[in-house]
């Protein structure tokens, strides 16, 4: 009985922590708090919906992002049947004018993130944020390992070219990323 | 990817950089780096990257306030049972007298064998006449959930007190060991830097043979050294310093120490 009790809290903890994993890349992909609280929610409706599905616990993360990642890809699917795609960045609240009072440096990074491709943003997300190995990435975001390195390689590419031209133009940014690091 | 001794293609270095290699295949890129600096700044810049990225997302902002959904109903209903339990459980235990076992501790915690000569510390200053480990405060970030399955140790190395490095290395091998011996997925990076650079410079280092058997021995164990100590020794004395093979340089190595608090690492202090 106490077993029970326990694997409850343990459940809950862990369904806690993974909410706020689940937010922040999602938050990465979409850049919209709104949008990226919806697609977490509706990660987690479908995720307790289908726990049965989980045989194992150790493969839970990758599960969940998994989900995650087929909820996303059916709301742009959802949206290319309503609205031009190109609105979508209108409904964006997070511009870099928008967080002028933040961190310059963070608002650069995900200013950078955003001008990637959808499958690089997902793929340097996943493996930045969250650590996932390249076979895990190839199996959340169902695309061979061969795309996910070259993708991976491409954003990261692409973001040296973005990001290096701002560090030189503000030499003061890259003593606060020393200080920040 | 100009250089003429570079032969490693993006992909190959990204998969370096997120530690996706073979134990043989990693060894060859730090024997590389070592005599390549073109590759080590590649290196370096790939880290950054992976690191600003961590840092843009550290703390997303929050979400709009919802209104209470299907979801989040089940969701509290839930809290209340795991809450009603508790107090249920704690009740039982109350009344029976039982003692509940303590929950065991954080891995990422534990990531040190207790055999080592060690005290959690981050109040005194590290004491000069014995050579012993003392933990620091771990930070692991906010939103960062430690890696469960990989213990992260990163060991601090100022001085160059002869007994004391040597001292140092032995708890360093005796750390890898018992990770080796228990089968525990671990990753040791070792930053010098100060004083503690001697240790890896070709011309001063006392234990050149032993920090390369360490290194081919172990996989997992990384020598990083600070560029700005090799700098301000280049400027300061004219020294041109040449590192050990196999030994990695960082842009800081204050900022590497907080890097990897950050990122969940325990820090040792030699």
């Amino acid at each position: 009985m106490l077993d029970f009790f326990l694997r409850t809290r343990e459940a809950q903890r862990a369904l806690v922590e993974a909410r706020a994993r689940l937010y922040r890349v999602a938050y990465a992909w979409c850049r919209s708090p709104a949008l990226a609280d919806d697609l977490v929610q509706e990660t987690l409706t479908k995720a307790l919906k289908n726990s049965a599905q989980l045989r194992d616990p150790k493969a839970r993360d990758a599960w969940l992002f998994t989900i995650l990642a087929n909820c996303y890809r059916d709301y742009f699917r959802r949206l290319r049947d309503m609205d031009d795609i190109d609105d979508v960045e209108i409904s964006h609240e997070s511009t870099p004018e928008s967080e002028s009072s933040s961190a310059q440096i963070v608002v650069l990074v995900r200013a950078t993130v955003a001008r990637l491709s959808v499958g690089q943003r997902q793929v340097v997300t996943l493996v930045d944020l969250e650590g996932f190995s390249y076979g895990e990435v190839a199996k959340i975001l169902d695309v061979p390992i061969g795309t996910v390195m070259s993708r991976l390689c491409r954003a990261r590419n692409a973001m040296k070219a973005l990001l290096l031209p701002e560090f030189q133009k503000n030499p003061a940014m890259v003593r606060d990323i020393r200080r920040i690091k | 990817m100009n250089n003429k001794e570079q032969h490693f293609s993006d992909e190959f270095l990204n998969a370096f950089v997120d530690d996706q290699l073979a134990t043989e295949e990693k060894g060859r890129v730090y024997l590389e780096i070592g005599r390549d600096e073109t590759l080590n700044r590649q290196v370096c810049e790939l880290r950054r990257l992976h690191d600003l990225v961590q840092l843009a997302y550290r703390e997303p902002p929050a979400p709009p306030a919802r209104a209470t959904s299907g979801l989040t109903s089940r969701h509290a209903r839930l809290r209340f049972g795991v809450a009603a339990s508790v107090l249920l459980t704690f009740g039982i235990v109350l009344g029976s007298q039982i003692r509940m076992p303590a929950p065991a501790p954080a891995p990422s915690l534990t990531a040190v064998p207790a055999s080592a000569t060690q005290k959690v510390a981050n109040t005194a200053p590290p004491a000069k006449s014995a050579a012993k480990v003392e933990i620091a405060n771990p930070v692991v970030a906010r939103n960062e959930i430690p890696d469960n399955t990989t213990s992260k140790v990163l060991i601090h190395l100022a001085r160059d007190d002869a007994d004391q490095l040597s001292q140092a290395l032995d708890d360093i091998e005796s750390l890898l060991e018992h990770y080796r011996e228990t089968r525990q997925s671990a990753r040791v990076e070792v930053v010098v830097n100060g004083k503690g650079l001697e240790l890896v410079r070709t011309d001063t280092s006392a234990f050149a043979g032993r920090i390369q058997r360490l290194l081919r021995n172990y996989g997992n164990l990384t020598f990083a050294a600070c560029q700005n100590t090799i700098d301000r020794l280049a400027r300061e004395q004219g020294v041109s310093v040449r590192l050990l093979p196999g030994v990695i340089t960082i842009d800081s190595g204050m900022a590497e120490i907080t890097r990897r608090q950050n990122q969940g690492w325990t820090y040792l202090q030699v």
